[in-house]
């Protein structure tokens, strides 16, 4: 219940991130303007914050530091700035933007690069752009799907292969998520073949959500992820 | 009782300045409590490791974003790693077993009783501080803390999960936090103070 002038009961809930979006709004609006439950809640996040001291504790595997070791060494050879006076030419219609993100990794063209992007990791290509492998699920075991994001994060391109034809009262979905909320990236759906390409779409930066998704959706998009999920993939890598 | 803050904040400088000796020494000082978040959390060992060294990556690309006045560096990477484990888990809920989604009290909280074998001494006993006072708890509140904090459940999700009225839920997760707040803060204090000083002196 939540008293007239104060949002106390709700603080224990809001800090452990379990309120719904109005509840959170509420005081979140609230706790600007009121010293009191600000104090309060920031004494509840600490609380919160301690839970994670909490946990069963387990040990990482001993390779795992050597595969750290591995990734940022990647990070220190390749390149994440675009050359002065180069810009990628955006926005560009849909139907081209597939044919440019192949020339762009056909013109790298190394079976390594590929053998890497089909293993789901995170490739950085020519002008710091980002490649990043989708996994299926088993609701679409033939399909496959890659994003590449500009090296600024402000622009992002999706492709996708042998995804199934929906019928005409479902599309597809992008999803973007962070700290866990998703923000939808496009709406599409696919030829019969099961592709499409498309442009990303976010009010951020690419390069702070951490991972990417694509679900099946009643036509006309969806405020949140409600269907299936087909697509997904980290963004976190390097 | 001495702080690690200090050195966390001047490995994290470090690793700003892309020198790997400072996210390798934070690896090796927080790699098994990220882990273990991670672990707990998604509940699948392969997915832990791949999400703890995400969560490594993401503060050699972005140490530079850590904001002192939010806590200390312990926490924050502590935090990372819940949001981090948290999508993963949302994506991927669909194809876990659904018994990493299922609650044993003692199985998430960890044997309080189990001495813990822990390089920093600081670590080990605020772990078993937190480990104790949410022993004093309930089960049932215990369950409710654990499907709101580490699964990321809304109040109507923990409802639905455990068949409970939403009234309950809430209840229970409101008298849980107040009870730990009442066990914790005066503990906690201590060791916010002790970080603020360390602050101070590295700022």
């Amino acid at each position: 219940m939540m008293d007239d002038t104060h949002v106390l009961d709700s603080l224990p809930a809001y800090a452990l991130g379990s309120l719904d979006e109005e509840e959170k709004r509420l005081v979140e609006e609230h706790v600007l303007g009121c010293h009191i439950c600000r104090q309060e809640l920031d004494e509840f996040q600490v609380v919160a914050d301690n839970l994670l001291l909490a946990v069963p504790e387990a040990l990482p595997p001993a390779a795992l530091k050597g595969r750290l070791t591995e990734r940022i060494q990647r990070l220190n050879r390749t390149p994440t700035k675009a050359p002065p006076g180069w810009r990628f030419p955006w926005p560009l219609p849909v139907g081209a933007i597939a044919a440019i993100v192949l020339i762009v990794i056909l013109g790298i063209s190394n079976l390594i690069f590929w053998q890497r992007l089909n293993t789901m990791e995170v490739i950085t290509g020519p002008l710091g752009m980002r490649a990043v492998a989708l996994q299926n699920t088993e609701a679409a075991s033939k399909a496959s799907g890659f994003v590449i994001i500009s090296a600024n994060g402000d622009d992002g391109v999706l492709v996708v292969d042998e995804l199934p034809q929906l019928d005409e009262s479902h599309e597809y979905q992008v999803w973007l998520m962070r700290e866990g909320v998703s923000t939808s990236a496009a709406l599409f759906s696919v030829d019969e073949g099961g592709y499409r390409g498309m442009r990303l779409t976010s009010p951020e930066s690419l390069l702070l959500y951490s991972e990417v998704g694509v679900t099946i959706e009643p036509a006309g998009g969806s405020t949140s992820p409600t269907g299936e999920q087909v697509l997904r993939g980290s963004l976190f890598n390097p | 009782m001495k702080s690690n803050n200090a050195e966390d904040a001047l490995f994290l400088k470090q690793v700003a300045k892309g020198q790997s000796a400072g996210i390798e020494a934070l690896y090796n000082r927080y790699s098994r409590l990220v882990f273990s978040i991670a672990l707990t959390i998604i509940g699948d060992r392969s997915v832990a490791e791949e999400a703890t060294l995400d969560v490594f990556v993401q503060v050699w690309r972005r140490a530079n974003t850590y904001d002192p006045a939010r806590g200390n560096v312990r926490m924050w990477l502590a935090a990372v790693a819940r949001h981090h484990a948290i999508d993963i888990l949302r994506w991927q809920s669909s194809r876990l077993d659904s018994k990493s989604l299922y609650l044993d009290d003692l199985q998430w909280l960890g044997d309080p009783s189990q001495p813990v074998v822990e390089e920093e001494t600081e670590l080990a006993l605020q772990r078993k501080r937190v480990q104790d006072a949410v022993a004093q708890l309930p089960a049932d509140q215990r369950q409710v803390l654990f499907l709101a904090y580490f699964k990321g459940h809304s109040h109507q999700q923990i409802s639905d999960t455990l068949k409970q009225p939403l009234g309950t839920v809430k209840t229970r997760i409101r008298l849980a936090m107040q009870k730990l707040r009442k066990l914790l803060m005066d503990e906690l204090d201590d060791i916010e103070s002790v970080d603020t000083s360390e602050k101070n002196r590295t700022t």
